[in-house]
């Protein structure tokens, strides 16, 4: 069955869609589960763990409920209130001066850091 | 003493942040608690100095697998929390024996999945197994979908191996497995066991049979059973079958481990189970989300499915063992009336998901005696699951 994609359930925290995110392979932390998020985002905690989510809605696949973690929306929060990571920062700061987001390259130098989110 | 606690493991095995506490603070009972800190050791040692600092402290434990317990069994109470998810191992593989040694953190599917290229699986199955760690399946002893054919998960395990509360490792085999399947985390924390395994079945078939009346249904129920091939059992109520775009009847999903079943294409049957493994997080999201879990002897099964169909709850859940989940709102004052319903007719309130710390009001008094003769020999200082049960 398809789940429409305008739906977004709120989460029942069944914890069934953990083993299938990317991140939460890589730390084992709850936080960094989408039920984690999912919590965090009731709670109104502005956190740059919103950054780390591939936004790959692997776990909107199998959610029974068809739950999505909304990664974007929790982001525009984070910009709203000022929240970023250093790298953000820099990116952004690097695009407003040098029209690039490596910062000031020489004619045809080729950039030897990617900075972004 | 949280300074002390974070001497004892490496930094990024401790920590203290909000978020992190916050994560932590419930299972997916949504029974909230306090947590002042999650660590998750990597090695038994790990284990043991968390029970010495906590001894010494007075600060409590809580053992959690994935978290998907439906009695506050893993929600902290003030204390700290041991994640499992770092002790994933899988060691020993004896295909002769049908035997492996996993660490308490593994997954059930991803369990499976390793050993399915061996023919061999784990068939204790709860609705919960993408998620639900091997750790937590022993400390509940879970049933679950197949427990009609395959029973519980202590008849699955050779030996544990516990940190008990004095910070002791411990390998319980034979009768002394029973101090720790079961028993929620209580007598220490599981790092490691030997599960029994079984084959994969060859072929699966289903049949959905869909009645009006529950005593006719009721009544198939034995001669169903008589089918040696008989793998899953299942019971969905009318108010519970809509919710999968069912018809609103008393529908029992059968399964065989042969092809006795109407429905063979694979295909068909992932989709019914699929439905089936929704129910749960449906009728949460629908607005029944307190899932109960009786245990309800077959002579009392007619009057009590029948007044839950009465009061238009929903249920569903493993017929086959008697095991029914009745979802209801929180604080729903027909709960204590299911419990007692169910107490008179001699079955059990916790089937399966255990009391934690949503019934521990409602323990008998053998259950508290034999709570305080384990917590004397395996946990003196009520290191572990401190306030759980009881
Ligand atoms: C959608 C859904 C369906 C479910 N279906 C079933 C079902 O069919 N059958 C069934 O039996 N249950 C079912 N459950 C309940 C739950 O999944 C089981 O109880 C499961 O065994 C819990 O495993 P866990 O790893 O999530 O443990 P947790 O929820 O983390 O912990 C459960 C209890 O075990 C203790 N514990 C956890 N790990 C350890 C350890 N290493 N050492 C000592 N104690 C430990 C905890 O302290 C807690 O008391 C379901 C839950 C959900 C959300
Ligand atoms: S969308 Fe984000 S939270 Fe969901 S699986 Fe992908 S990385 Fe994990
Ligand atoms: S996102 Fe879906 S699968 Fe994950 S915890 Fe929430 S309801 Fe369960």
């Amino acid at each position: 069955m398809l789940i429409d994609l305008k739906e977004n359930s709120i989460c029942t925290e069944c914890g069934l869609c953990r083993e299938v995110c990317p991140v939460f392979q890589i730390y084992h932390q709850e936080e960094y589960s989408p039920r984690g998020r999912a919590i965090l985002g009731t709670t109104g905690i502005q956190t740059l763990i919103y950054y780390q989510c591939t936004l790959c809605r692997t776990c909107r696949v199998v959610c029974p409920i068809g739950h999505d973690p909304s990664g974007e929306t929790l982001r525009s929060g984070l910009i709203a209130v000022g929240v970023e990571t250093p790298a953000n920062q820099t990116m952004i700061a690097n695009i407003r001066q040098y029209g690039n987001p490596f910062g000031l390259l020489a004619e045809g130098e080729i950039p030897k850091t990617l900075t972004c989110c | 003493m949280m300074d002390r606690l974070e001497s004892l493991l490496q930094p990024d095995q401790v920590s203290t942040q909000e978020e992190t506490r916050v994560a932590y603070s419930r299972d997916a009972s949504r029974i909230q608690g306090e947590c002042r800190a999650v660590v998750w050791p990597e090695t038994v040692t790990d284990v043991v100095r968390l029970a010495q600092w906590a001894a010494e402290t007075g600060i409590d434990l809580v053992p959690r697998g994935a978290g998907t317990g439906l009695c506050g069994g893993a929600t902290p109470q003030n204390s700290v929390v041991v994640d499992s998810a770092r002790l994933r191992q899988m060691d020993v593989l004896n295909i002769q024996l049908k035997q492996v040694v996993v660490e308490a953190g593994v997954p059930l599917d991803q369990l499976n999945m390793n050993l399915r290229s061996a023919g061999l699986f784990l068939p204790v199955i709860p609705g919960s197994h993408r998620s639900a760690t091997i750790g937590g399946m022993i400390a509940t002893n879970a049933a679950g979908l197949h427990a009609v054919r395959y029973g519980r998960m202590a008849n699955w395990v050779e030996n544990i191996i516990v940190v008990n509360g004095n910070g002791q490792v411990q390998c319980l085999a034979g009768s002394e497995r029973s101090n720790s399947a079961g028993w929620e985390g209580i007598t220490g924390m599981i790092v490691q066991a030997t599960l029994r395994l079984t084959e994969c079945p060859g072929k699966r078939s289903l049949t959905l049979l869909s009645f009006e009346n529950l005593r006719i249904m009721l009544d198939q129920i034995d001669t169903l059973k008589t089918n040696p091939e008989l793998s899953a059992m299942e019971y969905v109520n009318p108010n519970a079958a809509i919710m999968v775009g069912w018809a609103a009847k008393h529908t029992l999903l059968i399964e065989y481990h042969n092809s006795d079943g109407e429905i063979k294409d694979p295909e068909e049957i992932s989709i019914i189970w699929r439905g089936r493994e929704s129910l749960s997080a449906r009728l949460t999201q629908a607005g029944y989300p307190v899932s109960e879990d009786p245990q309800i002897p077959p002579e009392a099964q007619e009057e009590i499915l029948g007044w839950l169909f009465a009061q238009e709850i929903p249920v569903f859940g493993h017929l086959g063992v008697g095991i029914l989940h009745p979802r209801f709102l929180p604080d729903d004052p027909r709960i204590p009336e299911l419990y007692g319903r169910v107490s008179v007719a001699g079955g059990r309130i916790n089937g399966e998901h255990g009391m934690g710390l949503k019934k521990r009001r409602w323990a008998s008094e053998a259950l508290k005696k034999d709570f305080h003769a384990l917590k004397t020999q395996f946990d003196p200082h009520h290191v572990f699951n401190r306030g759980k049960l009881c």
